[in-house]
């Protein structure tokens, strides 16, 4: 009879209010181990199915056994296997390809055994498949082969590994490549780094060539060159200064936490993207991050993610089932599951930009960690307000969100300078409004009847609303470069700076105007192309929001940020003629 | 009422010390509710995946 994980009351609190110690990331770590090894049981349940005679199949079961004397020999060598996120990501699909009919990797588990084998000097002989001229030893690196055989043997004797008949290398050398070790022919270390500052040491490997990290929602940067390298080693070791400096919260259950970076290619040289995967524990990916500060951010936010896919393999915080919703941070509507795991990061980014500001010196610098602060920090009540309306929380999930929205509250506390503060606001009302106009879609019926009682001076009918719902598309809107340079007033002051000056954006004019500050003007230009132009200007009206929202305080703000994707949809009933500020007071 | 001092009983087996060859002994036991559970999930849920882009 075997029982199950139990987790602290106490780490659990810790880890809602995201002030964790590596104990508890060593809780995780434990109950990622036993997950990995259930689901290595199932595909070696699953194994005895499968054609005894395939190269594949035996592979796996040489694994497999030599895994068993491993464990029983060597503690720390199984667990370090069982630990790898490169183990985790490829159980994960073998379970997926077995429930799809389909045949798992079997093979790769022989490569990972033996990759645990030569890290501990342990005597083996297995057969291991090539791959593009190459043995992959995930966790250490990968030897090149010089026949073109798809198998080939590794014989161990502990000291030294051959591979077939001419390969032979020092198990000892056979490491990852930190850039200070010599050459070892045929070897290719698992690019890695170990940073350190002010006594504090982190070792992580940067993965750009095994399979089962391929998994994000961009391709790892296979086959780095050797100055990308250099910069990579360079970006992580300051930002780890960084996080040591300034963040030592932190730093810490990240060092013990995340083992592998996997370096992502961008689409385009603007977009920063970073992601985890539930099925790769440990391993966090990103595309280049611009600067350390931006890296140390990186790896706070994606470590939450971390922490919290862990969490719930443990715990079942949220159901599936429960309609999307809008969170701050995205494009696209959420489910609750989602929206729990970006509240839960945005969590970690508060309280780093809490701190972050009080570290920069540089002007454009402090008003960047300001704005950050402030933009997010609001995020935190509302969204855990959001995801109880859901229903989807268990009862342990409702216990977190209200942790997590006890210590949201805490860090939201302090004051920003009023210039940051507003850029904040501006930016939240910018990305709320286009979402609105994005995916919020709205009754047709519900629609005309509004049109028919505003043609026919009728009040505003309070009780009867059109029912309005959320849609992956419900309306097109071109507002993406208004929206970069709002941003990039606090993130890349300089380049605004240089393109507001040059003027070499190609904005419109009311954009032109509301960007410059010049809220009645750009009023004024929003109201006459919305009441000019013979189609729907769905950023327009965006725009003219945003515009109003820069003048005093007025019961047209309130309009514009509760009613928007209704009010235009009765806009778009009545015709262009009619004058969008004079509809909106009447639904204010 | 939680207090401090509860340990929450977690959907993932303990499997620290056993070996991997004993696991085949175990059965129709928590093992195989917990792999039965985790494959409900995936199909509930697919796989789920952070992805965050900081420039929006």
């Amino acid at each position: 009879m075997i029982s199950t994980h139990r987790l602290p009351e106490t780490a659990f609190m810790a880890l809602a209010s995201a002030g964790i110690t590596p104990a508890v990331i060593g809780l995780l770590q434990e109950a990622q181990r036993s997950k990995h090894t259930m689901l290595l049981h199932a595909i070696a349940e699953a194994v005895g199915d499968a054609d005894p005679a395939a190269p594949g199949t035996a592979a796996f079961r040489a694994g497999y056994e030599l895994l068993t004397r491993i464990q029983a020999t060597d503690h720390e060598a199984s667990e370090w296997l069982l630990g790898l996120p490169h183990v985790g990501g490829w159980a994960h699909d073998g379970l997926i390809r077995l429930d799809q009919g389909a045949v798992p990797d079997f093979a790769y588990l022989a490569c990972a055994v033996a990759a645990a084998a030569v890290r501990a000097g342990i005597p083996f002989e297995l057969d291991v498949p090539v791959r593009d001229g190459h043995v992959l030893l995930p966790g250490l690196g990968s030897l090149r082969v010089p026949d073109r055989s798809p198998w080939v043997r590794l014989r161990c004797d502990g000291r030294r590994l051959t591979a077939g008949d001419r390969l032979e290398a020092a198990t000892r050398d056979l490491r990852p490549d930190d850039g200070s070790a010599r050459s070892v022919p045929h070897w290719r270390g698992t690019p890695a780094v170990r940073a350190a500052a002010d006594g504090l040491t982190w070792d992580v490997l940067l993965v750009t060539d095994d399979p089962y990290l391929d998994r994000y929602t961009l391709p790892m940067s296979v086959g780095l060159a050797a100055d990308e390298l250099r910069l990579w080693r360079q970006r992580v070791q300051s930002a780890w200064e960084v996080l040591v400096r300034h963040h030592r919260w932190a730093a810490g259950p990240i060092a013990e936490g995340i083992s592998v970076i996997v370096p992502l290619t961008p689409q385009a040289d603007t977009d920063l993207i970073s992601a985890t995967s539930p099925a790769a524990f440990g391993a966090v990916a990103t595309s280049w991050p611009p600067d350390p500060v931006t890296m140390a951010e990186i790896l706070v936010h994606e470590f939450q993610h971390v922490k919290l896919c862990g969490l719930m393999d443990m715990v079942p915080l949220a159901s599936s089932g429960a309609q999307n919703v809008y969170a701050p941070w995205r494009q696209d509507p959420r489910p609750a599951s989602g929206l729990l795991q970006g509240v839960y990061a945005h969590l970690g980014i508060v309280r780093f930009w809490r701190e972050q500001r009080h570290a920069e010196t540089h002007p454009d610098d402090i008003l960047r960690a300001q704005v950050q602060f402030a933009r997010w920090r609001q995020t935190i009540d509302t969204a855990v307000t959001t995801l109880r309306r859901t229903g989807c929380l268990t009862p342990a999930g409702v216990r977190f969100a209200e942790a997590l929205r006890a210590k949201g509250q805490e860090l939201a506390a302090g004051s920003v300078p009023e210039d940051a503060q507003e850029v904040a606001r501006e930016v939240a009302l910018d990305h709320w409004l286009n979402w609105q106009m994005r995916h919020v879609a709205a009754d047709a019926d519900g629609v005309a009847s509004l049109a028919a009682a505003y043609r026919a001076g009728e009040p505003f009918p309070d009780r009867e609303q059109p029912r309005i719902w959320i849609e992956e598309d419900a309306r097109k809107i071109d507002s993406g470069v208004r929206s970069r340079l709002l941003n990039m007033r606090y993130l890349a002051p300089r380049r605004y700076r240089e393109l507001h000056f040059d003027g070499i954006i190609p904005l419109s004019e009311p954009d032109r105007l509301l960007l410059g500050k010049a809220a009645e003007p750009a009023v004024q230009a929003y109201r006459d192309l919305i009441a000019s132009s013979a189609d729907p200007q769905p950023d327009a009206w965006v725009g003219l929001a945003l515009a109003l929202h820069q003048l005093p305080p007025s019961p047209l703000q309130t309009a514009f940020a509760s009613h928007l994707p209704v009010m235009f949809e009765v806009h778009s009933c009545l015709g262009a003629r009619t004058d969008p500020l004079e509809l909106a007071s009447w639904f204010g | 009422m939680t207090s401090q001092e509860q340990n929450i009983i977690t959907i993932i087996p303990d499997l620290r010390d056993i070996p991997l060859d004993r696991l085949a002994e175990l059965g129709s036991s928590t093992l195989a509710h917990s792999i039965a559970l985790y494959r409900e999930r995936l199909k509930e849920n697919g796989v789920p995946l952070s992805s965050f882009n900081a420039r929006i």
